[in-house]
This record gives structure tokens, C-alpha cells and sequence, in this order.
């Protein structure tokens, strides 16, 4: 090993592996081994029977895809009321003079703190888990969309400017395309942080999805199903990654040519 | 017919920091004519790419005034085409789009657009590039794109900030050939800033030296060397003569920024 210096992408993949296996190996010896109590932490054998019992028999795949449209539809709802105005807060100082202040007090608000209110305003219906994700997630893309806007590389707005480019242009032509990579990763990490929300949203005064679940199987003392429950939530977001990632080196490829 | 005029035209930058307002360029006059070439040549600091902001209108005078064919500039326009040092494509369009920047913005139709940029990729020796992202193109490449994208709007002065400043020496060699080509044979009026004595003088029809600190015209030398002129010219006695004439306005400049700094 030397510092900076590159893996192959099978060694990369070999390494990612190793330490999952090694997380299980440690995992199997606490639990098999007796070192930890039944009560507090399942095998994982029993993890996985639990698991497919869910799956199964208890209709788990309901709760996931419950789980998975709230936080697309709070996500979605987010972007498409932060994206414009953090561009227009990137392009026009003033706008952003005028709504910085506020959004940088609003991204500190912690979202899992509105869902008393929340349920008071809204009830614990669908609306309420979405408005508790659409509050986690719209300030923080407002805030760095207008940071990534505001950035774009002066000399190509002025370039832009001498081949005869409108305000509109610019806005169109320059300060879009060339922060729209850089919005997409930010939706990218977004979204993860969106996934916190909506588990800690079902935590509390809801009737299905996987946070449900996992309030549920506290109450029986169940470990192996709330950590199934856990596993999958990783499972969807790494999937989740990997598709956002994907399709931004398929949108952007100027980017990496 | 087209007449450049700078009259009068100064640029203080205001104080900051506690320090003084400096005072860029001192109260300018200077007026090009139809398909001049002019090249403008200073040591860094002399306010040589302050003036060709203020002609392009990307920066407004502190005093005086730039007309072009009698209008005033106020702003950036398409009439100026301006092609930086830096390199300044965009990355996320081709070559052929680049160069058709201008065009797609004036609603010039997709297929005009690309037999436009076509031509211009040409002549800038730019064939089977047409798709190529600016991040596979070498730094003359994409300075070449540049100048085309700037062409291609049919600009009635083409501005240049020491284009080939970050190029080495072949490729600029190369590259001045190559526009000087473009301007024997299509004829336009161009202002080009450099700090290179002989690439001021290869190029131009008459060479503005600055001086530095603050910045004014110094002298203005015209070159009256043939037209067309290949590379062989730089050895004749004449343009050694030139040269050595501009060396010593030069250095003299450079000496008084070199005691400033």
C-alpha cells in the first residue's frame, strides 16, 4: 500500500466484500458463541428464518413498498419546489439575499421534532409522513442547489455573454446544464437523509411500513425481525445509490469522457 | 464598414481592504478601423485585458466612453466576439455545439447551425472532432474551438485575450499561423492582447504598446510587413528590427512593475 495509489475494480469489490463477511463472522461469534444474550441481539440464522417469515407470511412487502412511496413522494414533492428556487436563489442575488437567511434556520429544524405538530395538523396519514420528509429534505436542496448555481465558473457566463446570450440564456444555456450534475448528487445524498426521516416518521403513530415493523417487533422482543428490518432499509438505499449513480453517468456524460 | 473608437476611457478599481483605489488604466483613446488587426502588447499589470473587458463591455469604464459604428456599448454583445485565455468551452457541449452557441441562441435553425459550425470546424482543422467533448481535446484544440465559436457568430470585431498565452511554443506558433490565415483571407477587424513581442508583431498590422502602472498607451508601431505571412518572416532583418525596437519599450516597463512589486 501506498498513498493515492489505485486498486483494480476486482480488488475493490474483493475488499467491499471481505468486510461484510467479516461484520457476519463477528456477528456469528457473539451470538452462536454466547457471548450475547438471545433477548438483546438474534443470530443470524434467526434473522434470516424471521426475515422470510415476514416476507412470507406477514405481508413485509407491503410495508416496504409503503415505506419506499413515501419517501419518493416526499422527496419528489421537495425537488420540485426546491430545485427552482435554489436555482433562482444561485442566479439572482437579491432572491437570495431575501430567502438565505431563512432556509439557513429552516435546514437546522430538525424534522423529527414537526412530527407532533404535524400530526396534529395533518392527522397520521400519508400526508403527514410526506410533509415530514418534504420539510427534512426541501431546505437542504435549497440551500446547496443555490450554493452549486452560485458557483458556476464566471469566465463561461461571460463567454456565454459575448456570443450574445439573454439573461435567460444564461440562466437556460449555462448556469443549468452546468450545475445539473452537481444537483444530481445532491438529490443522490438527499435521498439517504430522506430515508432517516421516514423510518423515524412510521416510528410514531403509524399503521404500516417498515418503521412500523420495527415498533412492532419491539414490543415482542423480536431482534431478528427489527434487524432484518434494518438490513433491508440498507439494501434499498444501497440500491437506491447505485441507480441515482448510474443514471447520472448515463445523463452527464461529458463528465467523465 | 466597421469603426471601434475608445475615447477617454480610464478604469479605477475601488479601494478595499484599507488599501488605495488602484487605478488600472489611465484615460485612453484609440480607434480601430475596418479589418484592422491590431495587436495591444504590455507587460502583466498594464491593464491591456482591463481595456479589451471594457470594449467586450464585460467591465464598464470609470470615465469615457467605447463606440462601435457610433453606438455606444453598454453591455456584452454578439457584434464583439471575445475568445479568453482561459479555456472557456462548454463542457457539457460537443465541439459542433460549442461552435454553434451563438447561432442556436440567435433561433438559427438545427440545420443551418450545424452546416455553419461545419464550415468553421474546417478552417480551424478541426475535422472529425465534430462530437468530441471539450475534455478530449488538447489545449490548442480547444482554443481553436474557441476561436471558431467566436467566428461563427459573424462578430464585426473579434477581441482575444492572449488566447495562446497557456499553449507551448509550437502549438502557438501554429496557432497564430491559423488565425492569421482566417484573417488574410476573410478579411475582419481584430484586437488581440498579448505580452509576446514577436507574436504582436507577426500578427499585427499595427502593434499598441502599453505601459504599465498605471496603464496607457506608450507607442504605437506599424508593421508594414506583406501580406501573407508565413513563419519565415520572424528571421527577416526587418522584423528583427521590429522587434528589438519593441524589446527595449517592453523592458523598460517590465523593469518599473518588476521595482512595484
Amino acid at each position: 500500500m501506498r498513498p493515492l495509489d489505485s486498486v483494480t475494480s476486482k480488488q475493490r469489490v474483493a475488499y467491499g466484500l471481505a468486510f461484510f463477511v467479516l461484520f457476519v463472522a463477528l456477528w456469528s461469534w457473539a451470538t452462536f458463541g454466547g457471548h450475547v444474550s438471545k433477548t438483546f441481539l438474534a443470530n443470524p440464522l434467526t434473522m434470516v428464518q424471521e426475515g422470510y417469515d415476514l416476507l412470507v407470511k406477514q405481508g413485509f412487502v407491503f410495508d416496504i413498498g409503503m415505506t419506499i412511496w413515501r419517501v419518493v413522494g416526499g422527496f419528489a414533492l421537495a425537488t420540485i419546489i426546491a430545485v427552482p428556487l435554489g436555482v433562482l436563489m444561485g442566479a439572482y442575488k437579491p432572491i437570495e439575499a431575501f430567502l438565505e437567511p431563512f432556509v439557513s434556520f429552516a435546514r437546522y429544524l430538525p424534522a423529527s421534532a414537526f412530527i407532533p405538530l404535524l400530526i396534529l395538523w395533518a392527522g397520521i396519514g400519508e400526508l403527514q409522513k410526506l410533509l415530514v420528509i418534504f420539510i427534512g429534505s426541501v431546505f437542504q436542496v435549497m440551500l446547496m442547489v443555490a450554493v452549486t448555481v452560485g458557483a458556476t465558473r464566471r469566465d463561461l457566463v461571460e463567454a456565454a455573454y459575448t456570443l450574445g446570450a439573454s439573461d435567460r440564456g444564461i440562466i437556460r444555456r449555462v448556469l443549468l446544464p452546468s450545475s445539473a450534475p452537481e444537483i444530481a448528487e445532491i438529490l443522490r445524498l438527499v435521498l439517504g437523509w430522506a430515508w432517516t426521516y421516514v423510518i423515524v416518521a412510521e416510528l410514531i403513530g403509524s399503521s404500516s411500513g417498515i418503521g412500523h415493523m420495527i415498533t412492532d417487533s419491539q414490543a415482542l422482543l423480536n431482534t431478528g425481525q427489527i434487524i432484518f428490518g434494518i438490513i433491508v432499509i440498507g439494501l434499498i438505499g444501497l440500491l437506491s445509490d447505485f441507480m441515482f449513480k448510474a443514471f447520472n453517468a448515463w445523463l452527464f456524460p461529458w463528465r467523465l469522457a | 464598414m466597421t469603426v471601434l473608437k475608445v475615447e477617454q476611457v480610464s478604469r479605477t478599481f475601488p479601494a478595499r481592504h484599507g488599501n488605495a483605489p488602484t487605478r488600472a488604466l489611465e484615460p485612453t483613446d484609440l480607434t480601430i478601423g475596418n479589418n484592422d488587426f491590431v495587436t495591444i502588447l504590455g507587460p502583466s499589470g498594464c491593464g491591456k485585458s482591463t481595456l479589451l473587458r471594457i470594449v467586450a463591455g464585460l467591465d464598464r469604464p470609470t470615465s469615457g466612453r467605447v463606440t462601435l459604428d457610433g453606438r455606444e456599448v453598454t453591455g456584452p454583445g454578439a457584434d464583439r466576439g471575445m475568445v479568453f485565455q482561459s479555456y472557456t468551452l462548454f463542457p457539457w457541449l460537443t465541439v459542433r455545439e460549442n461552435i454553434a452557441f451563438g447561432l442556436r441562441e440567435r433561433g438559427v435553425p438545427e440545420g443551418e447551425r450545424n452546416k455553419v459550425a461545419d464550415a468553421f470546424i474546417r478552417r480551424v482543422g478541426l475535422s472529425g472532432f465534430e462530437n468530441h467533448w471539450p475534455k478530449q481535446l488538447s489545449g490548442g484544440m480547444q482554443q481553436r474551438t474557441a476561436i471558431a465559436r467566436a467566428l461563427a457568430n459573424d462578430p464585426k470585431i473579434l477581441l482575444l485575450d492572449e488566447p495562446f498565452g497557456a499553449l507551448d511554443n509550437q502549438t502557438r506558433a501554429l496557432m497564430q499561423e491559423m488565425l492569421l490565415g482566417i484573417w488574410e483571407r476573410d478579411q475582419k477587424t481584430v484586437l488581440f492582447v498579448t505580452h509576446d513581442i514577436e507574436e504582436a508583431i507577426f500578427l499585427g498590422s499595427r502593434v499598441i504598446v502599453m505601459s504599465a502602472r498605471p496603464g496607457r498607451i506608450k507607442a504605437e508601431i506599424g508593421v508594414d510587413l506583406p501580406h501573407p505571412r508565413s513563419y519565415k518572416i520572424k528571421t527577416t532583418p526587418e522584423f528583427v528590427q521590429l522587434k528589438e525596437r519593441l524589446v527595449e519599450e517592453i523592458r523598460t516597463e517590465a523593469l518599473k512593475v518588476a521595482e512595484h512589486a
